[in-house]
């Protein structure tokens, strides 16, 4: 892991203007965990920033979503708030750093999150069966479809994300050709309380 | 004719205008002033053997408190800080410090003196905040006086005079000009309504006179307390041309005159001399290797005999068993480690939301507010930056550090911009107050306390609503307070009604010491 964590610190040196550059290097080690700040220890994700459950993630997912904040193709709607607090540190990544931190992000023991959204999980039931054409029927994900799994996710954050692809804040960039795809499927869900519905659904999912 | 004004209700009227307290509630952006506090620190026997681990999540000020008041009544303390600096959000930047904003860090390259700094988080001490002055004493941090108000500072709103900025004294002066004609006219009716004396009567139109500086007919045409516009030494002074209180009255500033500088932002007002970081400094150096840094908690267990804390430090995990666990890690950030709360509790962590405050600074390039009279003290301004300060050390030096911006409320608006964008603003907001700002000033440094790493927030934000707290904010605000098991204590100024003060971090350090000590005396049965 300190491998991995140098790496990444290498990786944001290289991103830094020259002048700044050099006068870090003269520094002590400066603490790089960044990850880890917002995205709770071991990456559990934390609701007191809203922000998302890392360990267990992925990797094709991570890097994918990593690539695409750094690109500006995630996270740039000023309407997405909690995409514009990503976007920003996305921007200091290498594609080596990104392969170094979905390695890092790896080596956390997936724990499913913290049940907090009570909804008709019934009527979620209903709601899903079109999410499962993509996210499968366990919410275990597909690759080969680019969707990700959502059974063990923070239900917070699916549900920010929902209302984010039905409002257009996530997905409506040209380049995001999965987000759009998604765009069209969250409109599909009727109102806030399908959105709770559906994430209810998926709470019952074990993975 | 309108129906005359009672005695009480003139009264209430004066004190309204006269006094701090009605005004200070109204128009503080800075919440309350709450009642100095004695000093309050517990006296601890030494602990029992093998009773004696602490363990102090957070090296804010709260968190240097505990440790240091429990290390000299003999406890085995251990202060665990995320990042490789004490202090929190009392942090001073200066010549080659790094800004840790995630995704915008930022190296300070002004020039290395001694009053080349800037006091990014906490920046004002006043003479009520008596525990924190205490140690101020106590650590022998040397403190010299903060000038708050210049009355030759600015007051600049698009929306009177056509941006015109206006000096400080100029608009105070005319606003109490206008009232103190408006006291003496309803002072008269009030004496029909409900007589006073003669003499109560000479005495309050007196008042009302040298309130607003009017003249024998009780008119105000402008007062030297607002500046001559020549003279004044060796020939007779002009006064400057009265400003029309009908040209001004849409500022929302014109409160702001009058309390600014009351109640806890009044005179007198302190700062450590070189930053207020050497308060800190103070702290850890009385502490010495018992603060450990970059060693970020990734767990804690409260136990029914003590605390379980797990931390990464030098890329290994380490746990710490203690007997006592005081936690001032901001309650948004320990809502994503593992922990064992209770549910109430946990609640009562998620009610707080992240402060937005937002600081900036330049290097100015030469110290141009002097050359316009201006020595320490606070500009306003209608716009995101909302206030400009100049540094009340370092006068007629060849430089200074100038605070480009402090926006409490709604940071927001900077922190979303990237770095580029913030400076520009921060320039064309600036330019409205001194029109050769952009070639004056260098160096930007921005501080986004939403972003700041580890941080995440400034001071913790209770209310949601306006009308201040409410009973269901104050249950919460009574859970988080209470230690769980008698093991662990949540600490900080967000375990207090008044957020943003340093005084407010170290009473709720004492108030779970003294708490703390009750139960110990309580259990050896003293």
């Amino acid at each position: 892991m300190s491998k991995c964590i140098f790496r990444i610190a290498v990786a944001l040196l290289i991103c830094l203007p020259l002048q700044a550059r050099a006068q870090l290097e003269g520094e002590a080690y400066y603490n790089d965990l960044y990850c880890q700040t917002c995205h709770g220890a071991d990456g559990v994700g934390n609701e007191g920033v809203q922000a998302p459950r890392l360990a267990g993630m992925e990797p094709w997912y991570l890097k994918r979503q990593l690539e695409i904040f750094r690109d500006g193709i995630r996270g740039t709607h000023p309407a997405d708030f909690q995409g514009s607090e990503m976007q920003p540190m996305a921007t200091l990544l290498t594609d080596e750093g990104i392969a170094e931190v979905v390695a890092w992000v790896g080596s956390w023991p997936y724990v499913p999150a913290e049940l907090t959204i009570e909804g008709d999980a019934a009527a979620g039931a209903a709601l899903y069966r079109s999410c499962a054409t993509c996210h499968g029927n366990s919410a275990e994900g597909s690759e080969a479809l680019g969707a990700p799994a959502l059974a063990g996710q923070n239900d917070w954050y699916l549900v920010t994300q929902l209302t984010n692809f039905k409002a257009g804040y996530r997905g409506a960039h040209a380049q995001d050709s999965q987000g759009s795809q998604m765009m069209a499927f969250a409109r599909m869900l009727a109102d806030e309380k399908a959105i709770t519905d559906v994430v209810s659904y998926i709470n019952t999912l074990a993975r | 004719m309108s129906e005359p004004v009672s005695r009480r209700e003139f009264m209430n009227l004066l004190g309204a205008t006269f006094g701090t307290g009605a005004l200070i509630r109204l128009g503080s952006a800075l919440s309350l002033m709450p009642a100095a506090a004695a000093v309050s620190a517990p006296v601890f026997a030494a602990p029992a053997p093998g009773k004696g681990r602490v363990a102090i999540l957070g090296a804010g000020i709260s968190g240097l408190t505990v440790a240091w008041e429990l290390t000299k009544a003999g406890y085995e303390c251990t202060v665990l800080e995320a990042s490789n600096r004490a202090g929190g959000r009392i942090l001073t930047v200066r010549s080659g410090d790094t800004v840790d904003e995630i995704g915008n860090r930022q190296v300070c390259e002004w020039d290395n003196e001694p009053h080349m700094y800037f006091n990014a988080g906490a920046a004002r001490i006043p003479s009520t905040h008596r525990n924190l002055l205490h140690y101020c004493k106590e650590l022998g941090v040397e403190l010299e006086v903060f000038i708050n108000e210049s009355k030759t500072a600015y007051v600049q709103d698009d929306a009177i005079l056509g941006g015109k900025p206006i000096r400080n004294g100029d608009l105070s002066t005319n606003v109490r000009g206008f009232l103190a004609e408006l006291f003496a006219k309803s002072f008269t009716q009030a004496q029909l309504n409900e007589p006073f004396s003669e003499a109560e009567s000479e005495i309050i139109m007196r008042l009302i006179r040298t309130f607003g500086d009017l003249d024998e007919d009780r008119l105000y045409k402008g007062s030297s307390r607002a500046g001559y516009a020549s003279g004044g030494f060796l020939d007779h002074g002009v006064l400057k041309e009265m400003i029309a209180f009908k040209d001004v009255m849409k500022t929302r500033y014109l409160g702001t005159m009058l309390t600014a500088n009351e109640g806890e932002t009044g005179p007198l007002l302190m700062q450590p001399v070189g930053g207020m970081d050497m308060i800190i400094k103070g702290f850890t150096r009385a502490l010495g290797d018992k603060v450990i840094y970059q060693a970020q908690v990734a767990g804690m267990q409260i136990k029914d005999d003590g605390v379980d804390v797990a931390f990464d430090h030098n890329s290994k995990r380490e746990t710490l068993s203690v007997d006592y666990c005081f936690n001032c890690i901001p309650a948004h950030l320990m809502t994503g480690i593992p922990h064992n709360f209770p549910t109430d509790y946990l609640h009562a962590m998620k009610y707080i939301r992240r402060g937005e405050a937002y600081k900036a600074a330049f290097q100015a390039k030469e110290r141009f507010w002097e050359k316009d009279e201006i020595y320490g003290g606070i500009s306003w301004v209608n716009a995101p930056i909302g206030q400009i300060w100049y540094p009340s050390h370092g006068i007629h030096k060849a430089k200074g550090v100038i605070l480009a911006a402090y926006n409490f409320g709604g940071g927001m608006h900077f922190t979303k911009m990237q770095q580029a964008e913030r400076v520009e603003a921060l320039l064309a907001q600036g330019e409205k107050l001194h029109p050769d700002y952009r070639q004056l000033v260098e160096k930007p440094i921005t501080i986004a306390w939403h972003r700041i790493n580890h941080m995440l927030g400034c001071s913790a934000r209770w209310q949601r609503s306006p009308g201040g707290w409410t009973h269901e904010e104050e249950a919460l605000f009574d859970t988080l307070q209470q230690p769980v098991n008698g093991r662990h204590y949540f600490i900080g100024d967000q375990v207090s009604y008044h957020g943003a003060w340093q005084e407010s971090a170290i009473l709720s350090a004492h108030w779970a010491l003294n708490d703390l000590n009750q139960r110990l005396r309580a259990e050896s049965g003293a």
